[in-house]
Order: structure tokens, then C-alpha cells, then sequence
């Protein structure tokens, strides 16, 4: 069964259920997807994967009760046994007036990306650059490096009579790496880039190249001595990872549902420093997999949570909206775009008289508090603007919603990895210790 | 149960690859409440079926979601063919897997199928339980979560075999205010082999950890802030399995080895404490811990215990059968993938250090200024042993005595150094199997051992 007939069965299905239960409201989303990756070890071509997967996933409200159910086997049988089973768990659930779905949107159809893949030419992609990781840099043990197409082919309806059609393929790969020499060792290291085309080196990708020279330079790291409070600037994957984190636990649904967040009754007011402006932006042309619709059925629209400083949506749900009587955010994924600013990353590191580069966090979850201490990893230390050598056995606390006040800089330069677009980000006030 | 519907593909194997066949179902159940609201409530089947293939030194790996006999033909046709096409852009030509035991292991256990009411429903009363006794919250959630794994696995060369991993996992978070007026929160989760009923037949039991848990949640709202820096400290079970497991587990895998661990350069030297054994459990263990036994992996190798540390000293590694062959070692089963489209990777299974001879109370008694670090919920490690947990429940040691709670704190330090600090173990073994180890994919697993004393690099003001 193509997943067109299945989506047509499960309209029926639904049509039938409809009409035993009048205020039966559902989504369903039939997709197909072939994937095709191919896995190189320690330089070496090891495993070849093409996959052929199906997904079925049907959401439904009846009696202002939510149930959903998912199935890889698009057949009658177990199509029509979702349904039952997502209707059967609705049933048990707890009737709140405030679960719903969108209006029906027009129905449309998208296509993104190249629909058929040049697997010869992203293994050549993948060989030249661990040509280029073996020739120049010569202190670097390459773990993996995954290469892979995925294409997909999904269509969405609702009972309001939404119908999305999406075609969509990308390329991505991800490689991870430890700088190594010796008996001497890094901690891992790695990037993940998704593209829509093959055209360029991957070594000129993302932050490959500057992950690389890192992982170099982190060979005879120091250990700081004591601890004190100073500037951090965070690399552009850090600073998301961070941004993460912290927006989980200000915006995001649960913490607005049970107001537990810091943020909850600052909507218009200033949370962050002026310089700083946090778009989740899906229709932006740098990101590769474009969300269309929200999970409540909506069209996805591009929307800035903080603008200048200023809290301008939370990032909740059409559930959590209703609920907290809020505004709904306009998609639902994290497609983060942030603002650059005007600081050459050069003059933003000439500026610190002693503090840190840090290249991400080895950190828990924060909890509603915001507060945050973790290992620094791929860290340097910087003394009088300059990079003075890698750290170790390092550790950064702050609290996230102070730490968004505290930017002082934001970098021009920006990294794009398909999924982000993120400058550097200059903070103060956070505490280093060292052992 | 899982029909087995690929005994007869076996045929299509093509002669002289080494070629494994996996048909697997995954099912979720999920299911949360917060505040008394359901917020989810979602059921997931998945299964398909799988084929590996090793020829000419690469690996073609294939899967459907159609689980039939004519998608088995499918994917062994199509990794059969992955295998010839990536082994033109292969450097080595490497040897074929040396042969491994033969045979075949039926599971004995069976994944039973809850209706979704019974699992809202206990859910529910557990929740009517937190939001009638303690009415002083901020918040409060529960969240079921059920992933069980069922695999039929043919081979071309090694065991067949039908296996089961039936687990629940049951996550309560509660959150207060403190005395400072900030939200401090406390999770607790139980759980582990097993299905619904093995978990929730004994109310009052659950009872008992839900007011265990409100009880330390209020400890930890009048608590203290650690003091940063080195501190004696002893890790509960559960911290010191966590560190087992991160720490120093995720660096004697052999791909981690191969990619430059810690691990690679130490091999027969002392890494720990005489004190400290450390092993990769396959099925049972000595000290009969709850854990999830496995009996045979991915790749069809009957599964053995695989002995990391030996009093102090490393002695070895986890494999698959292509590691296996380059160390020149047997593999013990480590092979293992989370959904049927998963290749299998080398994984943990029950990592657990081995209990000591010291009494719990003479450990906290030897402590004049130190801390019981007791509950993690998360922790990460890398290459070189250096790793980080999140420690959100501990108290602090006063003279041998437990003293206030502290508040939620980091602990850092690299795994090797710490375990040469260990100066007592604890003759209890406590473990948890609720673990979800990431790795590429994720994976079941579970990790303890004994409270440990040791020194550690602790985050605090």
C-alpha cells in the first residue's frame, strides 16, 4: 500500500468514526522515507545502509480527551488498528477543553531539496575530506564520518480538511574526531552538516575546519588553578547547545504549564541583552528541512522569541495556548537563526583580559532555576587577548536567564550548519574553576 | 509475540558472506501527567526486518519496514549488493570473521501487551497519590515510559536466536519551593525488567519511594549549597554504576579504543584502586542484581560476561566480531541495535562494579568533612575519561555523620584518577536498569554496583 492509498483508508476510517462520534477531531501523517548512509571507520569505508522505512501516525481529541498511536505497517489491518488504539487511548485519558487542532489550512503541495541522490559523488565528498583530515592535519584521529541521502515523501491531513503534501530530500553528514599523538588524547570532537547539494567541500562546511585546528591545539591542555568570575565567549555551537537548554526550561510548554519558569509573566519585557535577537525561523533559505505545518496543524511561520532583548513568544503548543491563555508559537521546531553583531571574532578574543573559549558543555539539564555548571570542553583559555593554550578539568556555572543579560558581544562571523545560523557570543560574569 | 516469518530466507544467504538476518519489533508506550493533566498519550509499533552482510572486508546492511517473508529476500538482495558496491571504494581488503559458536536460544520470556487504559490508570492513581498527600507542590508529573524489543536473529554463521526485552520505566518529578523561594525539583525513576504488573503489584511499595522521594524533596528545599572543589565523598550505588558505566565503560568499547580512548594505551596497567573490579554482565550476576540479560547479540554471538577491571587492573575491552578478530580476542556478545533499521554497534549491557567488604556506616563514619552524593540524572564522559555527572541529591558529612542536603551540584573529574582515589567499597550491589545508554542509536542498559569513597572535583560556591 503506497502512502496514498494509506492516507486515503485512514480518511475513511475516520470519516466512519466521525459519524458514531460528532466531535472527533484527528491528524495523520503517512510517510516514506529511503535513506541511504554509508559509514567510514579510521579512514576506512566500512558499512553501506539503505533503508526503506514507513510511518503511519495518527493523533486524535474525542470528548476533549487526546490519543495517539504510530505503526511502521501501512496495511488495512493495522491502520484501522490505530485508530481503534489511538481512539481507545483518548478514551482513557483526562477531558480538558483546551486540546484542539488548527483550521483547515488550503492544501498544498512542497518539494525541497534534490529528490534523487549522487551516492558516487558524496562518497567522493567523504574520501576528499578524510584526505584532507589525513594530509593536513596530521594530529587528528578521525572516529567516523557518516555520509547520507534521505529522502522523504509524507502527506498530512486533518479532520478540518488540511492536506500537506511534502517531498523532500537533503544530504548530511557527521564526523567526529579526537586530536591524537602518542599516548596523548583529546576528548571527541566532531560536526553534523545537512545540505542541499554536493557542490561544495565539506572541509569548507559548518565548523569542520575550525573543530579541526581546535582538537590540534587540545593536545597538552593546562588545568586552571582556583577559580574566578570572567568573560566566556561561546563558539556558535555552544552557545545554541546553551540556548537549548535554557529556552527548555523558560519557554517551552511544560515549564509555561505548570509556571515554573523564571520568564512566565515577562512576555514584552527585557530578558536578554539588547544585542541579542533568537529567531526560529523554518522558512529561513540557510536551513535545509523546512517544517510546513506545526504539530496542532498550523502553517508554520517564521518567528523571533527574543527581539532585541525583548520576550516575544513563548514556544508552546495550541494545548499549552489555550491552557495558559497564551499565544501559540508559530512552529514548532528549532530552526534557531541568531542576529549577528559587529565584533570581529578577532577583536571580541583581544578583548578578554582572562577568561575562556568554550566549544560546548558537558552539563545536565538545567532545571527551572536556569542554573548551569558543567565541564567546558574544547575550551581555551585567553589571558590579555590572547589564546593562551586548551584548558582541562575545567568547569563554568552560571545562570542561563543572567547569563542573556550579560552579552557584552556578538561576533559577525556566523556558522551554518543546515539546522542553525549562530554567531559567536560574548557573556561575562561566569564563574571558572579549575581544580 | 512477534511471528517468525524468516527461518526459511536463510537460504538466500549467499555463499561465502557472513550474513545475519534480524526481523525486531519496538514498542512505546508513553504517557505523561502533569498537574493532573494528560498531556501525553501515545502508543508506537514498529518492526521490520533487517539484513548485515560481510564480504570483502565492508559491510552492506539493508532494512524494510515490511516485515514479510518477501522483505527479507529484499534486504539480503539489496546489503548484499551495498556490500559489493562500497567494497570498490575499500582500501584493505580485510579477512572474514573467525567462527564463533553455533546453535540456537528461544527466549523464555513473552512481552505482554497492556491496553493503554491500564497504563493511564496507574498512572492516574499515582498521580491522585502525590496531588492528595502533598498539597504544598509547584508541580508535579508522571511519566510511563515502556520500550520493549523483540528479535528473531538468523545467521549465516553464529547462533540463531529469539530474544525479548520487555521494561518499564516510571519517572516522577516533584517541584517545590525553597527557602530561598527558588523552584527546586527532585525526580525519581523505578522500574526496569519486566512489564506493568511485575512493578505495580505491590502499591504500598510504590507508595513508599513516592514518600521517600517528598521527603528528600524537602530536605533539598532547606539545603546548602556544596563546597567547590576536591571533597572525600562517597557515591551511592547509583552514582558510582554511572561512572562505570560513562566513565569508564564508554572507553573500553572497542570503537572508542580504536578512535584514540584513554583505554587504548592502558591495557593490563593499573587504571584503579586495588579495591576497584569492574564487569560487563551478559545475562546473570553473582550477587543476583536486577539487571536486563542479554543471551545472545545482534550478530548472532552467544553473550558472556566481559571483565573490564580487575582489581584495579584494566584487562580488556567490549568487541564485535570485527574488533573481536583485530585484537585477536573472542567477542562476548556486546553487538547489539535498537531498532530493526539499526546496525548493531558495540554497546554496554549490565556494567557494575564488584561489591567490596566494607560496611556502608563505617564508610560514612571515616568521612570527618565530606558528602553522600546519591542520585544522578545524568552524566557524560569522553575519550579521555574526563567526565561530568549531575548530582541532584546529596547531603553533606559532618564528623561521620550525614548532615543538610546540598542543592543541585556538578562532579567532574577523569575516570581513571578518580578510581586510583578509592579507598573503601561497600559490601551491598545495588543496580538500576532503566538506563537508556546514546550512542549513535539508543540502547537499554543497566549500571551499579557499590557505594564507593573516593575524591572528587565537586561544582558549588
Amino acid at each position: 500500500m503506497d502512502i496514498r492509498e494509506a492516507s486515503d483508508l485512514l480518511t475513511k476510517i475516520l470519516e466512519e468514526k466521525k459519524k458514531e462520534q460528532k466531535d472527533l477531531k484527528a491528524q495523520y501523517t503517512v510517510t516514506e522515507t529511503e535513506t541511504r548512509e554509508i559509514t567510514m571507520d579510521n579512514f576506512e569505508f566500512s558499512l553501506f545502509r539503505t533503508l526503506f522505512d514507513t510511518s503511519a501516525s495518527v493523533s486524535v481529541i474525542a470528548d476533549q480527551k487526546p490519543g495517539k498511536t504510530v505503526t511502521n505497517q501501512l496495511n488495512e489491518e493495522n491502520l484501522k488498528q490505530a485508530v481503534e488504539d489511538a481512539i481507545a487511548a483518548s478514551a482513557s485519558g483526562v477531558a480538558e477543553p483546551y486540546y484542539d487542532i488548527a483550521p483547515g489550512l488550503t492544501p498544498e503541495e512542497f518539494s525541497f531539496g534534490p529528490l534523487e541522490p549522487d551516492v558516487d559523488k558524496l562518497l567522493e565528498r567523504g574520501a576528499e575530506l578524510a584526505k584532507e583530515i589525513k594530509e593536513n592535519y596530521p594530529r587528528i584521529m578521525m572516529r567516523t564520518m557518516i555520509l547520507k541521502y534521505v529522502r522523504s515523501h509524507g502527506i498530512y491531513r486533518s479532520t478540518n480538511g488540511s492536506e500537506d503534501e511534502v517531498t523532500s530530500g537533503y544530504y548530511a553528514f557527521t564526523v567526529t574526531f579526537a586530536g591524537h599523538e602518542g599516548d596523548k588524547t583529546t576528548g571527541m570532537s566532531g560536526s553534523y552538516v545537512a545540505m542541499k547539494d554536493l557542490d561544495t567541500p565539506f572541509i569548507e562546511l559548518g565548523n569542520v575546519r575550525t573543530a579541526l585546528e581546535y582538537a590540534q591545539k587540545s593536545l597538552d591542555p593546562m588545568t586552571i588553578e582556583g577559580k574566578f568570575e570572567g568573560p566566556v565567549i561561546f563558539t556558535p555551537d555552544c552557545f545554541a547547545q546553551v540556548l537549548y537548554y535554557g529556552l527548555g526550561v523558560l519557554i517551552d510548554d511544560s515549564v509555561i504549564q505548570d509556571r515554573t519558569s523564571l520568564w512566565k509573566d515577562k512576555m514584552g519585557e527585557k530578558v536578554a541583552a539588547d544585542l541579542l535577537t533568537v529567531g526560529l525561523r523554518p522558512w529561513d533559505e540557510r536551513i535545509v528541512g523546512h517544517e510546513v505545518h506545526t504539530e496542532d496543524g498550523f502553517r508554520s511561520e517564521d518567528y523571533d522569541a527574543i527581539k532585541d532583548g525583548v520576550l516575544k513568544s513563548f514556544a508552546v503548543n495550541l494545548y499549552t495556548a489555550n491552557k495558559c491563555k497564551t499565544e501559540c508559537a508559530k512552529n514548532s521546531g528549532f530552526d534557531l537563526i541568531i542576529e549577528p553583531g559587529n565584533t570581529a571574532l578577532e577583536d571580541m578574543i583581544a578583548g578578554v583580559k582572562k577568561g575562556l573559549i568554550v566549544g560546548s558543555v558537558s552539563c545536565g539539564l538545567p532545571s527551572a532555576n536556569t542554573e548551569l555548571a558543567g565541564v567546558a570542553k574544547n575550551a581555551f583559555y585567553v589571558e590579555d587577548g590572547k589564546i593562551v593554550n586548551a584548558v582541562m578539568e575545567t568547569m563554568i556555572s552560571f545562570k542561563i536567564s543572567d547569563l542573556l543579560q550579560n552579552i557584552t558581544e556578538i561576533s559577525k562571523e556566523t556558522v551554518c550548519d543546515g539546522g542553525m545560523v549562530v554567531p559567536y557570543v560574548k557573556a561575562e560574569h561566569v564563574l571558572i574553576s579549575g581544580k | 509475540m512477534l511471528e517468525d516469518v524468516l527461518r526459511a530466507q536463510k537460504s538466500l544467504f549467499e555463499t561465502g558472506a557472513q550474513s545475519v538476518l534480524r526481523g525486531q519489533e519496538n514498542r512505546v508506550r508513553r504517557v505523561v501527567i502533569r498537574n493532573g493533566a494528560l498531556v501525553e498519550n501515545a502508543r508506537s509499533n514498529e518492526r521490520g526486518v533487517s539484513a548485515k552482510v560481510y564480504k570483502n572486508g565492508v559491510n552492506g546492511f539493508a532494512s524494510s519496514a515490511e516485515y514479510s517473508p518477501e522483505a527479507a529476500k529484499k534486504v539480503i538482495v539489496a546489503a548484499t549488493e551495498n556490500a559489493g558496491y562500497l567494497s570498490k571504494y575499500a582500501g584493505s581488503k580485510k579477512p572474514a570473521y573467525p567462527a564463533v559458536g553455533r546453535g540456537e536460544f528461544l527466549a523464555e520470556r513473552f512481552i505482554i501487551d497492556f491496553e493503554q487504559k491500564r497504563i493511564v490508570d496507574v498512572c492516574k492513581q499515582l498521580d491522585a497519590y502525590i496531588a492528595e498527600k502533598y498539597k504544598d507542590l509547584l508541580s508535579r508529573s508522571v511519566v510511563y515510559r515502556e520500550d520493549t524489543m523483540e528479535k528473531w536473529i538468523y545467521t549465516s554463521d553464529a547462533e540463531d536466536a529469539h530474544v525479548t526485552y520487555p521494561r518499564i520505566t516510571v519517572y516522577t518529578t516533584l517541584t517545590k519551593e525553597s527557602n530561598q523561594g527558588q523552584p527546586v525539583e527532585l525526580a525519581e525513576a523505578f522500574g526496569g525488567l519486566g512489564n506493568i504488573d511485575d512493578h505495580f503489584k505491590d502499591w504500598n511499595a510504590v507508595y513508599e519511594k513516592i514518600d521517600t522521594l517528598y521527603n528528600k524533596l524537602c530536605q533539598k528545599a532547606e539545603g546548602v549549597y556544596a563546597r567547590a572543589g576536591m571533597n572525600t565523598v562517597i557515591l551511592d550505588p547509583a552514582v558510582a554504576g554511572m561512572i562505570a558505566h560513562e566513565a569508564v565503560g564508554h572507553t573500553v568499547e572497542s570503537d572508542l579504543v580504536d578512535a584514540g580512548s584513554v583505554a587504548g594505551p592502558n591495557l593490563n596497567k593499573q587504571v584503579a584502586s586495588e579495591l576497584i573490579s569492574i564487569v560487563d554482565y551478559a545475562n546473570t550476576t553473582p550477587f543476583g542484581a536486577p539487571i536486563l540479560p542479554v543471551y545472545v547479540d545482534d550478530e548472532g554471538v552467544k553473550a558472556e560476561d566481559a571483565v573490564l577491571i580487575e582489581n584495579g587492573i584494566l584487562k580488556g575491552y567490549m568487541h564485535d566480531r570485527e574488533s573481536a578478530q583485530r585484537y585477536g580476542v573472542n567477542p562476548c556478545g556486546n553487538a547489539r541495535g535498537w531498532t530493526f533499521s539499526d546496525e548493531p554497534l558495540v554497546r554496554m549491557r549490565n556494567t557494575l562494579v564488584l561489591p567490596g567488604k566494607d560496611k556502608l556506616e563505617d564508610m560514612i563514619a571515616s568521612v570527618e568533612d565530606g558528602y553522600y552524593l546519591e542520585h544522578t540524572g545524568n552524566g557524560q564522559a569522553d575519550l579521555t575519561g574526563e567526565f561530568m555527572f549531575g548530582i541532584n541529591m546529596g547531603y553533606e558529612i559532618k564528623n561521620g555523620k550525614l548532615g543538610k542536603a546540598i542543592l543541585d551540584t556538578t562532579v567532574s573529574g577523569v575516570a581513571f584518577d578518580l578510581m586510583k582515589t578509592v579507598d573503601m567499597v561497600a559490601d551491598q550491589v545495588k543496580c538500576v536498569s532503566w538506563g537508556t545508554c546514546g550512542k549513535k542509536q539508543p540502547m537499554a542498559v543497566s549500571m551499579g554496583g557499590p557505594a564507593i569513597k573516593c575524591k572528587i572535583n565537586m561544582g558549588g560556591r
